[in-house]
């Protein structure tokens, strides 16, 4: 617990967190305003089939819909600051060697890397939550509720309840992809020590795993367990029916995933040397 | 006590230690002489528990939880945080007491102000030292190393440095191993040296009797000491107001009674070593 | 004579009880001209193969003469076809009724008709009614329109008395949806052959209709 402290109060000390977190504000601005500019275009574009057959009544560029397209844009940028402002939990120690002076005091090695992956994992939970809740407050404020449509292999219409809790529950089941790559990022840390040479890392694991999720691997096994496969379970709640087994499966695998990275990284701290 | 035997390490091809063996009991300042990148901070970073030596024995032996507290060449400290807020940090962080009085109290003993509030960052060298030296002695460990204490700071903080150190001997009985480069530092605050070269100990022993082994010259300084005409009977170099003599030590007491006799003022008589001597004694 | 009266009598009886396929039309168009307005909640059940929606509800006002008005709070696809229930798109214009006989309904036989409008600015060529003469009501259409291809109307009716029907389904045909790929979802896997064989699709809106209030012409 003491050592949880430590480091939670570390990261907000430290303007970069704050930086981080102001940029991750300032991307959710973006999508907001681009929604909000070309969130009509879109809907046409999408429906100008129906327009043909139906009349529409009922507004489609609402709450819902904006926190959709937020979600969508999710998937890189997060992580990437996550990963940056974590690695840095780690890489600014060995940088101006404060880790030396840790491990001058009786601090057990596993135990201090340990507080800093569930600091790291707190910490990205916690700005999930701070984007999540600044989405639907804007989201609703300013455009309302109302029906959310997606496209996945047609259109599918959600009611604003049903939407909510699809919005909220992809959010959640999302935030364990997120916190994968922060603790991969730490783990990349304890391999690499520098700054850039982690971020650069971090970066090229995350665009890696981006572009992997597209591929067919040709396996039906190896599609439903790699790890890339299983940063995309948050779409599963947008399907007319949500496939709950599938998604706790991924989840629960994913789960593991960060285990297994977490215990790499404890393990390799352990063994090395300091300084 | 500080003590290890046989201690070997190797990074890759590179030999950093060779068969390292060093004790230093309890209130007693050891200095562990060498040039740069002669293994005293490899030894120090095996001796904290740093780095693992490849072979060899280290036992620290002490009370508490805290055996042996230290600096690793200069102070490392969070930069963003201040005075107040490393200690209490690093107190938390091993269970030490971090109170507001405990922390004031260790900055008192090391001399800090209680009320500065801006980050380290900001501060000089020799106040880093200083704190770094409060880190180290979070805990109240039996045993102090510090790496290079001295470099970088002025003479005023090498002396007020030099006081804190002879003080902590004196008040806790606190073991100390201290090194560095600056042998003249080292022979005024340490009883026993230990000189190492190429990752190897070369000498241990007494302060005294070391440097006496290794003077063959002394540096006598005095604004007319180019009077005395017996001086012509030595080897010397002039430069300036002071001049070097080649003599051992009981010549030298011989040569500042004749000038005292002479009636010509000396302002400092220093001993010059011969570094060869020091560091490559078999070889004299 | 007398037997001749009889018979001359029951003649005249059957020719008056037997009408013209025409004389059907405008007696079904007679009983839809008598709704003034009504109000209605009606349930939609979209039945189209790559949309999937929840039913919806919505309010129907109708005043004679006027569209149809749908309110709904939600999200509501409203066909553009086939909620004309008076069916006065039909009768807009002057038209010919064609006779084609008679066919098999449910539980009764049905008159089948085509109605030809004569004039060119009807929006449709040609619409085919089903009627169920015991009970003057139309159950089925198919109207062929000119610009907005063809559709058909399955009306179905809570008693033998009434004139709007509860339930009503329009079918219609529907190009195949084309999404531009940038605003799919983040993964979406494309199936293009079903994408290719669905080109033309039909579509189907169902709805259920609860009267509130129904006035009649006095």
């Amino acid at each position: 617990m003491r050592l949880l402290y430590i480091e939670t109060y570390k990261l907000f000390r430290q303007s970069r967190t704050y930086y981080a977190i102001l940029a991750l504000f300032f991307i959710e601005a973006i999508v907001l305003l681009s929604a909000y500019y070309q969130g009509t275009g879109i809907i046409d574009i999408v429906l100008a089939n129906l327009k043909d057959t139906f009349y529409f009544q009922g507004k489609l560029l609402n709450g819902n819909l904006i926190i959709y397209f937020i979600l969508n844009s999710f998937w890189f940028h997060v992580p990437l600051l996550c990963m940056i402002i974590v690695s840095g939990m780690l890489t600014t120690e060995y940088q101006e060697k404060t880790l030396q002076t840790v491990f001058m005091q009786p601090v057990v090695k596993w135990k201090y890397l340990l507080a800093k992956y569930i600091v790291a994992s707190l910490f990205t939970i916690f700005l999930v939550l701070l984007l999540a809740l600044t989405s639907f407050i804007l989201s609703y404020g300013i455009f309302g509720k109302g029906d959310l449509v997606v496209y996945t292999n047609g259109l599918t219409f959600f009611e604003h309840d049903d939407a909510f809790y699809r919005l909220v529950y992809a959010f959640l089941f999302g935030t364990l992809s997120l916190v994968f790559f922060s603790v991969v990022s730490l783990t990349l840390a304890v391999l690499l020590k520098e700054s850039f040479k982690t971020w650069i890392a971090a970066a090229l694991f995350l665009i890696v795993s981006t572009l992997l999720l597209k591929i067919d691997l040709g396996n039906e096994v190896w599609n439903q367990i790699a790890f890339f496969k299983l940063n995309n379970t948050w779409q599963y709640f947008f399907n007319h029916d949500i496939e709950w087994n599938t998604i706790i499966i991924n989840s629960v695998l994913m789960g593991l995933y960060i285990l297994v990275t977490m215990l790499v990284g404890l393990f390799l701290f352990q063994k090395k040397d300091i300084g | 006590m500080i003590y290890c035997e046989r201690v070997h390490k190797k990074y890759g091809k590179v030999r950093a230690l060779h068969n390292v063996s060093i004790s230093c009991g309890k209130g007693e300042i050891l200095g562990l002489v060498g040039a740069n990148g002669a293994g005293k901070t490899t030894l120090f970073k095996i001796l904290l528990g740093l780095v693992t030596a490849d072979s060899g024995e280290v036992e620290i032996a002490g009370d508490g939880a805290k055996k042996i507290g230290g600096i690793i060449e200069k102070p490392a400290l969070y930069p963003y945080l201040n005075a107040h807020e490393n200690l209490r940090l690093f107190a938390k962080m091993q269970g030490a007491n971090s109170s507001k009085q405990a922390v004031e109290a260790s900055l008192e003993q090391v001399g800090l102000p209680l009320n500065r509030t801006d980050p380290v960052r900001d501060f000089s060298m020799g106040m880093k030292q200083r704190l770094g030296i409060a880190v180290a002695l979070l805990n109240n460990p039996s045993c102090l190393l510090l790496d290079e204490p001295f470099s970088g700071l002025d003479p005023l903080g090498i002396e007020a440095l030099k006081q804190l150190i002879l003080d902590l001997t004196q008040q806790t009985q606190m073991t100390i191993l201290i090194s560095s480069h600056i042998i003249d530092v080292l022979s005024t605050v340490c009883t026993n040296l230990s000189i190492i070269h190429n990752g190897e100990i070369v000498q241990t022993g007494a302060t005294s009797t070391i440097l006496a082994a290794c003077t063959t010259s002394y540096s006598l300084c005095g604004s007319d000491i180019k009077k005395a005409s017996f001086l012509s009977d030595y080897d010397t170099v002039s430069n300036g107001d002071c001049m070097t003599i080649s003599a051992s030590a009981t010549e030298i007491s011989d040569i500042i009674f004749k000038l005292s006799q002479q009636q010509i003022a000396i302002t400092s008589c220093r001993p010059v070593l011969d570094l060869q001597q020091l560091f490559n004694p078999k070889e004299k | 004579m007398k037997l001749h009266g009889i018979l001359l009598l029951f003649l005249f009886a059957a020719n008056g009880f037997s009408q013209t396929a025409e004389e059907q039309v405008l007696f079904v168009k007679s009983r839809l001209d008598s709704i003034e307005t009504f109000q209605a909640d009606i349930k939609l059940h979209v039945d189209i193969s790559f949309i999937k929606m929840p039913d919806k509800e919505a309010l129907a006002v109708f005043k004679k003469g006027e569209d149809l008005v749908i309110k709904s709070e939600d999200f509501v696809l409203i066909p553009k076809r086939g909620l004309d229930l008076s069916f006065s798109e039909l009768f807009e214009y002057p038209f010919m009724v064609v006779d084609r006989g008679e066919v098999e309904g449910q539980s009764t036989s049905l008159l089948a008709i085509s109605i030809l409008p004569s004039d060119n600015k009807a929006d449709f060529s040609v619409a085919n009614l089903h009627i169920d003469t015991q009970k003057q009501r139309i159950t089925w259409a198919e109207i062929n329109t000119k610009k907005d291809g063809a559709y058909t109307l399955r009306l179905t009716y809570p008693d033998s008395q009434a004139i709007l029907p509860t339930k009503l389904d329009v079918s219609f045909e529907m190009d195949r949806i084309r999404i531009p790929l940038n605003f799919a979802g983040s993964d979406v896997s494309i199936d293009r052959k079903k994408i290719r064989e669905a080109d033309q699709k039909t579509g189907k809106i169902r709805l259920a209709l609860e009267y509130r209030s129904i006035e009649k012409t006095q």
